[in-house]
């Protein structure tokens, strides 16, 4: 069962790392080609001196995914704090309210935000896209994080008051060096949402070189239908998916118990 | 201070800023629905006593795009809730190196869509993608999986349920982590076969995080957009086009704001309108059972 299960996940990204490997006459002839023509490097070369190159929007991508996580942090801490203390009606309209913005298809709000983004010059601006990123991740960012404060013993903030640290020192100094497990998946999340993010980064940037990576590797598929050079292009994901792969398996750990306990619990 | 204020005053910058970017959109595209906004006028609004909506109605391009949208996100969510069970099911027997399985499994949903998109294009190439490399090995003919508009759209759901399996297999892996083992020790000294476990246990206790997988999945699906543009650009003959596709098109290629804001509001609306079926149907269910 687990092997099936790995060669479904796997196949279908192994047959991408292949094909960025070959030359395009192995890739059409198959085994007919002598062996000296078969691998290349050459795929690599060219997505990487391209213009503009490929690291430019990786680059892009990285510096909207860190303000993107840095946002939504700042943003999601202090509002699950509320959250969690709060009770009665109040408690319950918020909570409900993040449920149906968390599951909201955020395709259809582009075209509204497209016109806001014209309006406040926010256009081919990388790091205003980090303001709709941070809106969408949001709530899911609450509800883990709401779940997480939900979990540390209330003795432990009513002994910091008493020592008479007000709610920044509390929050600083006691409850968040407790939650840094959660904060750490939360982050993790966040920034895998905004590498991921198409439909408003396609909106909002038009200028090449300031491009994340998603819309410019449509951008790519896009500009040559009928001959598509398809090593440069399993080049591109490649290199486009190495970051966050090393990010899973690095943390898998904190992505898988980040999502299955903030799901028991929120 | 009056605590319940400072709470206010804590959350209140976050439901800002979500105030922003989900509820000031959809009232605005709603208003812009009513409105003409194209080429024609410059794209300035102009008042146009709903001919945006009856259009919509006699726009045989909607109501195609509206049935393909349905078409896929049922095939596809069904889909996925099957697999997906059948994944968190593996993912939960303790093993070694469950944890790298855990991460390599959820590796399709991590990586960005357009990306995988554009690698699916590549694997149904024709004639030269793996899969018509399979079909040429037994002897048979080259297919078209994205140039036949009988069939493209079951190739969009595929490459779906391989993004987007492992999400809802992680959401239903928490629930199963949230059953007590004793549980099912307990039946298993009763003599109950797993397939016995499996419905008079794990089914009905899993149902809170089976709903919510459906609703999220039924959601995201409904507003399918990366993937088709990317991997069939909504062809071939329009056959995978979904709605939200068709409103891009409207506003980024004809340049008509107003009908691509009706379009906006019109998903919205039937979105609205499945979620809330499906909420009731799985909110009176567990009712049933309990009883």
């Amino acid at each position: 069962m687990r092997s099936l299960l790995l060669l479904w996940s796997l196949a279908p990204l192994a047959w991408q790392l292949y094909t960025s490997l070959v030359t395009p006459e192995a890739l059409v002839q198959g085994t007919g080609v002598e062996a000296g023509a078969y691998w290349t490097l050459e795929n690599y070369r060219q997505v990487w001196s391209a213009e503009p190159p490929i690291w430019r929007y990786l680059l892009n991508s990285a510096v909207v995914g860190a303000a993107t996580t840095a946002l939504t942090l700042a943003l999601a801490v202090p509002c699950a704090y509320g959250l969690q203390r709060q009770g009665g009606r109040l408690r319950w309209a918020v909570t409900l309210t993040l449920l149906a913005t968390a599951i909201f298809p955020t395709v259809l709000l582009f075209l509204a935000l497209l016109q806001l983004a014209r309006a406040l010059g926010l256009a081919n601006n990388l790091l205003a896209l980090s303001l709709p990123y941070a809106a969408l991740c949001l709530p899911l960012a609450v509800l883990l994080l709401r779940a997480a404060f939900a979990d540390l013993p209330p003795e432990l903030e009513d002994a910091a008051r008493l020592e008479g640290l007000d709610l920044p020192q509390r929050l600083r100094h006691v409850l968040l060096p407790l939650l840094a497990p959660s904060l750490a998946s939360t982050a993790i999340l966040v920034f895998l949402f905004s590498w991921n993010e198409y439909p408003i980064a396609l909106t909002w940037i038009s200028r090449p070189e300031l491009l994340t990576l998603p819309p410019a590797i449509a951008r790519i598929a896009g500009s040559s239908l009928f001959t598509v050079p398809y090593g440069a292009f399993a080049a591109a994901t490649v290199l486009g998916s190495l970051p966050l792969l090393l990010i899973v398996l690095i943390f898998q750990r904190s992505i898988v118990s980040g999502l299955t306990q903030g799901a028991i619990k929120g | 201070m009056n605590p319940s204020l400072v709470n206010v005053l804590l959350m209140a910058p976050a439901l800002v800023l979500l105030a922003i970017v989900f509820a000031w959109p959809l009232l605005d595209s709603a208003w812009l629905s009513t409105q003409a906004s194209s080429v024609l006028t410059g794209l300035a609004p102009l008042a146009n006593d709903g001919a945006n909506w009856q259009r919509l109605l006699g726009d045989a391009r909607f109501w195609q795009d509206a049935a393909s949208t349905l078409r896929f996100a049922g095939v596809s969510v069904g889909l996925e809730l099957g697999l997906g069970l059948a994944m968190a099911l593996v993912l939960h027997r303790p093993g070694r190196g469950r944890g790298w399985l855990r991460a390599l499994a959820l590796l399709p949903w991590a990586l960005p869509t357009t990306v995988l998109a554009l690698g699916w294009r590549w694997i149904y190439n024709d004639p030269y993608g793996p899969l018509n490399a399979i079909l040429k090995a037994f002897g048979m003919a080259p297919y078209g999986f994205l140039t036949t508009p009988s069939s493209t759209w079951l190739f969009t759901v595929i490459a779906d349920v391989w993004k987007t399996t492992p999400f809802v297999a992680l959401l239903l892996l928490a629930g199963l982590q949230s059953i007590p083992a004793e549980l099912e020790e307990s039946l298993v000294l009763e003599g109950a076969s797993p397939g016995q476990i499996l419905r008079r246990l794990t089914l009905p206790l899993l149902r809170p995080w089976i709903s919510l997988a459906l609703l999220f999945r039924l959601a995201q699906a409904l507003g399918v957009f990366d993937l088709v543009q990317v991997l069939s650009r909504g062809g071939p003959a329009g056959s995978t086009e979904s709605l939200a596709l068709y409103a891009y098109h409207n506003a980024m290629r004809f340049l008509d704001f107003g009908y691509s804001a009706t379009l906006v509001i019109a998903t919205f609306l039937l979105l609205v309108l499945l979620t809330a079926c499906g909420w009731l149907l799985l909110r009176r269910r567990p009712l049933e059972i309990s009883r």
